[in-house]
């Protein structure tokens, strides 16, 4: 094997122009490659650590108006989302349910401190809010079970309101805050790219609004889904459920409105795989480019070296070992230019991640060993194909023919 | 050594060309024998199939007691390997292998190691006056010197026989004295050499010239 390797090394050699113009072309296969599906992948991770991704397990309800006519009652009624639906909703649906929770909001409030105020919406949530919405607690805490159960008067806010109340996010936790005339006390301050509410709990928000027991938003924190056909019938059963208590047709679809973010998150999923196919297929077809070089240069070269080979034919060198010598070559050109447009796809890869560092949507756009061996694997099946038809054709050429080519 | 009986070879076409039409030849261990005859006259077709290169049609070829007929690539690639030292007019040599590995590359087709077998082309270069020349490129030798190392490779395998097509053909008249002095060497030390040519001048250097015309041998001239 050593005197093989050493024999095509001595070809590449004395080809070195041509041998390194077609390494380009594999090297740049290989790149593009790398940095496509490391793109996809970025792409791909991003999604999975964004709040659409990470929050995927909660389905939220708003209240709408019927647009059916259903058990005497005509179409048109507005629906109110109510605390009897969230009872409803766990003693209905238990396959699938971890939680029901409700949101009362109260929105165009005026909050004050001791120097500024804001005009914002409070949302009064039960502490299970903060996981799933993965909020991230940069000072202080969350609202627990009993700032609930004991009608504590403590708020959280996002850093970009903590900012504008109290010049930090650090100096906020333990400061008052003036809400429609109601002292609270900051507990902790989150961040989160996309919404500011202030959190205050559940009981107090309910409190405020006179014991009302309409909710804004009803959500279901769901759990063992791995399929659209159960993300869908999660959606019906809950359509069900609160429209034995609300009195709509269970197929209305404008009595509630239905963010199921499960099924968004597999429809993205569908998406994500998707745009991997296409990342797949691009950097295949540019590989492709690469290996066609390889196998002409091949060609080309079993052209060049056809008096060669009938040398080597004359001296003794079974067909095989041609065969077997040519096909090696595609596959040493192939895999030594592909290893270094592996490299230079990693070395983007890092500068792609350090670019990409502060957003959102491309997260590690780096490959991983998995994909670095399926590459290589499909270096030596490439290089072995870009070789076999000129090795073939070099077979077909009789001894006594190449001798005789000049 | 060499027995062809009846050996008929055309080649197809539009116009089949009838080249060989019915030679039969004997050489015997230990010759040195010419073949001579003009262009066309089938002297180079005879060479191949000789050489194991080309088929023939019809006929009997034995070679070394082996009857060499309709044989599979591999085998023919054997035989050529073990049995057979090629020496051509244009030498024939890999320009991008310096004069030991030229020599050594039958042997890399018989598996022999690389240690082993550059020794043994170095002794083999030594025997043609190159040892200093081994690790030159072809491009680097005179053209005797690169006959030379083709003798060098075409004896490395211990052949049964020498095969030379116009070894002299591409050199100067000094030179192709050289170069037959070799050949006469070898005869000397029992190999069966059949030289192609159609220098009178080197034929009437081997023991017996086979004379070649329109695809048929003509009576032997024994010197």
């Amino acid at each position: 094997m050593f005197d093989l390797l050493n024999e095509i090394w001595q070809t590449m050699r004395t080809n070195k122009l041509r041998t390194i113009l077609t390494g380009i072309a594999v090297a740049w296969g290989i790149f593009m490659l790398i940095v496509l599906l490391g793109l996809a992948k970025g792409v791909r991770t991003g999604f999975e650590s964004s709040p659409m991704g990470n929050t995927r397990n909660v389905i939220q309800l708003w209240a709408g108006n019927t647009s059916m006519p259903f058990n005497g009652l005509k179409e048109g009624r507005s629906i109110s989302l109510r605390e009897r639906d969230m009872k409803a909703l766990r003693h209905d649906i238990k396959e699938n349910v971890s939680d029901v929770s409700g949101i009362l909001e109260g929105s165009n409030v005026v909050m004050r401190s001791d120097s500024t105020h804001i005009s914002s919406t409070y949302s009064g949530v039960f502490p299970v809010m903060r996981d799933e919405e993965q909020l991230k607690m940069t000072h202080g805490r969350f609202i627990s079970d009993r700032d609930v159960s004991q009608c504590e008067k403590v708020v959280v806010l996002e850093e970009r309101n903590a900012t504008t109340l109290y010049g930090s996010p650090d100096r906020a936790v333990g400061r008052l805050l003036d809400i429609n005339g109601i002292a609270f006390k900051v507990i902790g301050v989150y961040k989160h790219n996309w919404f500011n509410s202030v959190f205050i709990p559940y009981s107090v928000a309910k409190a405020i609004s006179g014991f009302s027991d309409t909710l804004g938003t009803i959500r279901v924190k769901v759990e063992g889904m791995s399929t659209m056909d159960e993300a869908q019938e999660i959606e019906k059963e809950i359509r069900r459920s609160v429209g034995r208590t609300e009195s709509f047709h269970p197929d209305d679809s404008s009595a509630i409105w239905i963010w199921n973010r499960f099924a968004n998150y597999l429809s993205n999923q569908t998406a994500m795989s998707v745009l991997n196919w296409v990342m797949w297929a691009i950097g295949l077809l540019t590989l492709i480019t690469g290996i066609v070089g390889v196998s002409n240069i091949m060609f080309v070269s079993v052209r060049e070296r056809t008096h060669e080979i009938g040398i080597r034919r004359a001296i003794g060198a079974r067909p095989r070992y041609i065969l077997i010598q040519i096909i090696l070559e595609g596959v040493v050109i192939t895999t030594l230019f592909g290893y270094i447009g592996i490299v230079l796809g990693t070395v983007a890869g890092e500068l792609m991640a350090h670019a990409f560092a502060d957003t959102m949507f491309v997260k590690d756009p780096r490959v991983d060993v998995g994909l670095a061996v399926q590459v290589t694997a499909l270096l030596v099946v490439a290089g072995a194909l870009a070789g076999l038809f000129p090795a073939m054709r070099a077979l077909k050429i009789r001894p006594v023919e190449a001798l005789r080519t000049e | 050594m060499i027995h062809l009986k009846d050996v008929h070879k055309t080649y197809p076409g539009a116009v089949p060309l009838h080249v060989l039409k019915g030679i039969n030849l004997d050489i015997d261990r230990g010759e040195l024998v010419s073949i001579m005859g003009a262009s066309g006259s089938g002297k180079s077709t005879l060479l191949n199939i000789l050489g194991i290169l080309d088929n023939y049609d019809s006929g009997e070829y034995i070679l070394d007691g082996r009857l060499i007929r309709d044989l599979g690539e591999n085998a023919a690639a054997d035989l050529r390997n073990h049995l057979i030292g090629f020496v051509f007019q244009s030498f024939n040599l890999i320009s991008y292998k310096d004069a030991v590995e030229n020599v050594a590359l039958p042997l890399f087709y018989q598996g022999v190691s690389r240690r082993k077998r550059n020794a043994m082309a170095l002794e083999q270069l030594d025997r043609m006056g190159l040892r200093e020349w081994a690790h030159h490129l072809p491009g680097e030798l005179s053209g005797g010197q690169k006959q030379r190392v083709a003798i060098a490779r075409a004896l490395i395998t211990n052949p049964a026989i020498i095969l030379a097509d116009e070894p002299t053909g591409a050199l100067d008249s000094k030179t192709s004295v050289e170069v037959m002095k070799i050949f006469r060497q070898l005869n000397d030390e029992g190999m069966t050499t059949v030289i192609v040519t159609h220098d009178p001048g080197v034929g009437a250097q081997t023991n017996r010239i086979i004379r070649i015309s329109d695809g048929l041998i003509l009576p032997d001239n024994p010197r």
